[in-house]
């Protein structure tokens, strides 16, 4: 990725996230801090792409980054994290490559089928797991806040 | 408060119920929905309650301090992603466990964030056309096929809105919105507004196709919800399939035409 199309993805990531903050309808006030967060999450894409082939590694760690900072944000603007988890993260969803899945489905182009298929799933288990592993740490720290709540068996 | 008032568990339940239905609906994930709902209960009192949710069905068992049992359910249907909506029922549930207001006060209070109807509205129209436009550009389009991808979700929004809003089925309306859509791309490439019409739609697509429910399928099975992790995923693959027949169409058909 050159640094034309860096600066492209990035620039077009942030009008995406601003644009789907308004279709998932957020708080007007707090669109700000989901906007800014989708704007680093797409540079973390950026640097990542540069050092790692693999999609699972290209979007765990703009995951990790994203969930971080919506946890951060939510704690300081007394929200819950997910709307901002949501709005942030629009830009990575396997969105086209979902589609491009169906299509080669439908038009029994198999090879290309599988290809987008695993690449999908990758992009997909990258994203969760990078969020999991935020709201697990979060969890853990917070244990004995809610132990009542959590009622280990 | 010294002394603990009682409250009428049925319609504590019957609240706590309603709150975590319409979560669901705005795009909760079931964690957070099950969550809440002990809270509630915890708040009132209530010695143990039990909850199993999935995507379209919440039941929940809940004991008082005479171990009296009290079960109640609800059904979902449909699902949408509402985040300002979402964060007012949070707030309310927290209102609710930390003050342990009136039950009919919180009732009046969810009616008041469910009154709102799924109408016209413009900061919604403008989100659309902004996240087209942004995603076909993402994807690898020109300028002109950014520009061509907005009047195609004005045409996606509006059709949301007044077609969806009458309870169509779900995924014959996926496929008639794709349709109409490559539709419009196809023609758009052809007369000379946008060069690609495969990234025009790939914007437009980013609008309804569910790569959020994907992700957040994945999340929840790795977080122990398996069954409603299963239950998003399959649908939101279905969803997919729908949208990729509906693209298909218009292919097949500029095809025939020689276009």
């Amino acid at each position: 990725m050159d640094l034309r199309q860096a600066v492209i993805t990035i620039l077009s990531g942030i009008v995406g996230t601003l644009g789907f903050s308004l279709v998932f309808r957020m708080n007007k006030k707090k669109i700000i801090w989901a906007v800014i967060g989708g704007a680093f999450t797409c540079v973390v894409y950026v640097v990542c792409c540069r050092f790692f082939s693999h999609e699972f590694f290209q979007n765990v760690f703009p995951a990790l980054f994203c969930a971080a900072y919506s946890e951060i944000f939510a704690r300081l603007t007394r929200s819950p994290a997910t709307p901002y988890i949501a709005c942030s993260i629009i830009s990575l969803v396997p969105g086209s490559k979902l589609f491009y899945t169906m299509y080669y489905a439908i038009t029994s182009d198999m090879e290309n089928f599988r290809t987008t298929l695993f690449q999908t799933f990758r992009i997909a288990a990258g994203l969760a797991v990078g969020i999991i592993v935020v709201s697990v740490i979060i969890r853990e720290v917070n244990y004995n806040k809610f132990k009542n709540i959590y009622d280990v068996e | 408060m010294t002394k603990e008032k009682t409250v009428d568990v049925e319609s504590l339940l019957c609240l706590a119920l309603d709150i975590g239905k319409s979560m669901i609906k705005c795009g909760a994930e079931i964690s957070r929905v099950e969550e809440t709902i002990i809270r509630i209960c915890c708040a009132f009192n209530m010695k143990q309650t039990e909850v199993f949710s999935i995507v379209s069905m919440i039941t929940v068992t809940t004991y008082d301090e005479n171990e009296k049992s009290y079960t109640q359910s609800r059904r979902t249907y449909s699902h949408s992603t509402n985040l300002g909506k979402l964060e007012k029922l949070n707030a309310l549930s927290r209102e609710i466990c930390e003050t342990k207001c009136d039950i009919s006060y919180a009732k009046e209070k969810l009616l008041e964030i469910n009154s709102e109807k799924s109408v016209f509205h413009v900061t919604a129209l403008i989100g659309h056309i902004l996240g087209a436009s942004a995603f076909t550009v993402f994807f690898g389009g020109s300028i002109l096929d950014a520009l061509a991808a907005m009047p195609i979700a004005v045409v996606i929004y509006l059709m949301n809105t007044f077609i969806k809003a009458r309870g169509m089925n779900k995924l014959f309306y996926t496929a008639l919105c794709s349709a109409i859509s490559g539709t419009l791309a196809f023609v758009f490439a052809k007369i000379g507004f946008g060069n690609d019409p495969n990234m025009i739609m790939i914007g437009d697509i980013m609008l309804i196709i569910p790569g959020l429910m994907l992700i957040n399928s994945v999340r929840e099975m790795l977080c122990g919800d398996i069954m409603s992790g299963l239950l998003r995923m399959i649908e939101s693959i279905i969803i997919s399939a729908a949208i990729a027949c509906g693209f298909a169409v218009p292919i097949l058909i500029f095809a025939k035409l020689g276009w």
